[in-house]
């Protein structure tokens, strides 16, 4: 008996601790089965090993921005003396935590409304004028196999829709800055503002913790946030975060990788415009970019060049940047050469 | 001086016994374990929390255990909020613990027990109540209209 509290003590810990990774990887794992490769004749996933290299790749890992000092509680340093070993600890957990704060949230289809009646009993109809909201507050049971039913004034048993979820899951089991109520951000004219300020990670932090990954809340906001940043070309606000990953994924979809491509060959990342078209293809391939690439097995800045004469929607403006792009590396090379 | 030699180990036994009632230094002569509603909350806004306790014990004092809540007063959503620990008021039920009726009429509801016969007795009691009303006003209403209209023709 004390042998099973002690254990079903140690697994709220464990749970506790891990809580956020563990539910967004249960929620990946639910979500799509194995790790499946393209060549499986399915198109390729957000989960997939490949994407997910491609996507982290280009995502960076800028140590300044990601360690870039946090409005937090002001409380004074502490000191801790340490022999050399556990330094080297210490920096490998500060590396471990670094790339989990670069981990990409999971891109998921948006959930299905559940409309399940569990039991239809009329003669109770009259006897309440309020909704009952029964929870299960069991607590080693994942959120997504909780039962919440609702029993209506006119008898009918039936499942809790998603909101009702959400709000109940959060009133017995709060998360750390999430709000019952969404706050007033997320609706569109204030967004709009946020977007003005240039605070589109702030936005997708809070949008991150606010709602579940595969609610149409949190779809809404980002596709918005993430039009805006491809109208306005603001592609550098979300590089090295945790959700150019995400960015780049709605574009490839969507097929407006145009301007992407331009501020990368700007900023001289041609290996990351390279991988970019390279997750194209592998997205869409059966486009004449796609065909090309793969008869004349292209590489690097080619890819770019074939992309930006058949299926790109700003041709002009890509070749445009290619050729600056290739004046200036002639130029630098002209002059490293020269003595 | 050989107890000493051994360790103090405390065994928390968690079921209803005479062992446990002795190390609460209460005796209970025949009590049982019960789940029920513990009243809590301010003046004109009670809460209740959903509880299994001894028997003999005072309504809100000293539980064995918190099962669940309950909010009698509806919500923004028009929603009475109850939540249940369906685990552990399975093992308590196990146990030999009585829920008491409140508490039986809830889990009803919920769909965990079968619907207790008061609700549905109180359900056809409301409709039949109903059903006389609507009777009684129906002649009603054909007496007040010949009223009406005989002072009308007078």
């Amino acid at each position: 008996m004390a042998a099973f509290k002690i254990t079903r003590r140690l697994i709220r810990d464990v749970e506790l601790k891990s809580a956020v990774l563990f539910r967004c990887a249960r929620r990946t794992l639910c979500s799509e089965s194995a790790n499946n490769s393209p060549t499986d004749g399915r198109s390729p996933r957000f989960s997939d090993k490949e994407v997910q290299n491609i996507l982290t790749k280009i995502t960076g890992l800028d140590l300044q921005k990601a360690f870039r000092p946090v409005k937090q509680e002001l409380k004074p340093p502490t000191y801790r003396l340490m022999t050399d070993a556990q330094l080297a600890q210490a920096t490998q957990k500060a590396m471990q935590v670094a790339k989990e704060r670069l981990k990409m949230p999971p891109v998921l289809p948006e959930r299905k409304p559940i409309d399940d009646v569990l039991a239809e009993d009329k003669f109770l109809e009259g006897l309440e004028t309020v909704k009952y909201v029964f929870t299960d507050i069991t607590y080693n049971i994942p959120h997504r196999e909780r039962f919440i039913v609702i029993r209506e004034p006119d008898g009918t048993l039936r499942k809790a829709t998603w909101e009702e979820r959400d709000r109940m899951v959060q009133l017995y089991f709060p998360r750390e800055g999430r709000r019952l109520t969404p706050p007033p951000v997320f609706k569109e004219e204030n967004l709009k503002v946020v977007f003005l300020q240039d605070r589109h990670e702030d936005i997708l932090d809070l949008c991150l913790v606010q709602f579940e990954p595969d609610s149409p809340d949190y779809r809404r906001v980002h596709n918005l946030t993430y039009e805006d940043i491809d109208k306005h070309g603001k592609y550098d606000l979300l590089r090295s975060t945790r959700h150019f990953g995400g960015m780049v994924w709605y574009l490839v979809n969507g097929k407006k990788i145009d301007g992407l491509l331009i501020d990368m060959i700007q900023r001289d990342l041609i290996q990351d415009a390279a991988s970019v078209i390279h997750l194209y293809h592998m997205l869409h391939p059966r486009g004449s970019s796609a065909k090309e690439a793969g008869e004349q097995q292209a590489q690097g800045i080619d890819l770019v060049k074939i992309f930006a004469r058949t299926e790109s929607q700003k041709a002009g403006y890509v070749e445009l940047a290619l050729q600056a792009y290739q004046e200036t590396s002639t130029e630098c090379s002209a002059q490293s050469s020269s003595p | 001086m050989h107890l000493l030699h051994f360790p103090l180990v405390v065994i928390r036994v968690a079921f209803p016994s005479i062992l446990s009632a002795s190390l609460l230094l209460k005796h209970y002569h025949g009590g049982h374990v019960v789940i029920r509603l513990a009243l809590g909350g301010c003046t004109n806004r009670p809460f209740y929390r959903i509880v299994a306790a001894y028997n003999k014990r005072a309504r809100d004092s000293k539980h064995i255990e918190q099962l669940g809540s309950f909010d009698p007063l509806p919500n923004l959503y028009n929603e009475k909020l109850v939540s249940l620990n369906f685990q552990r008021i399975k093992y308590w039920i196990a146990c030999g613990a009585h829920p008491t009726k409140p508490v039986a009429k809830l889990l009803g509801l919920s769909g965990f027990f079968p619907l207790h016969p008061m609700t549905v007795t109180k359900a056809e009691r409301l409709r039949k109540t109903a059903a006389q009303k609507e009777a009684l006003g129906a002649p009603e209403e054909g007496s007040e209209e010949a009223s009406e209209s005989k002072p009308e023709t007078a």
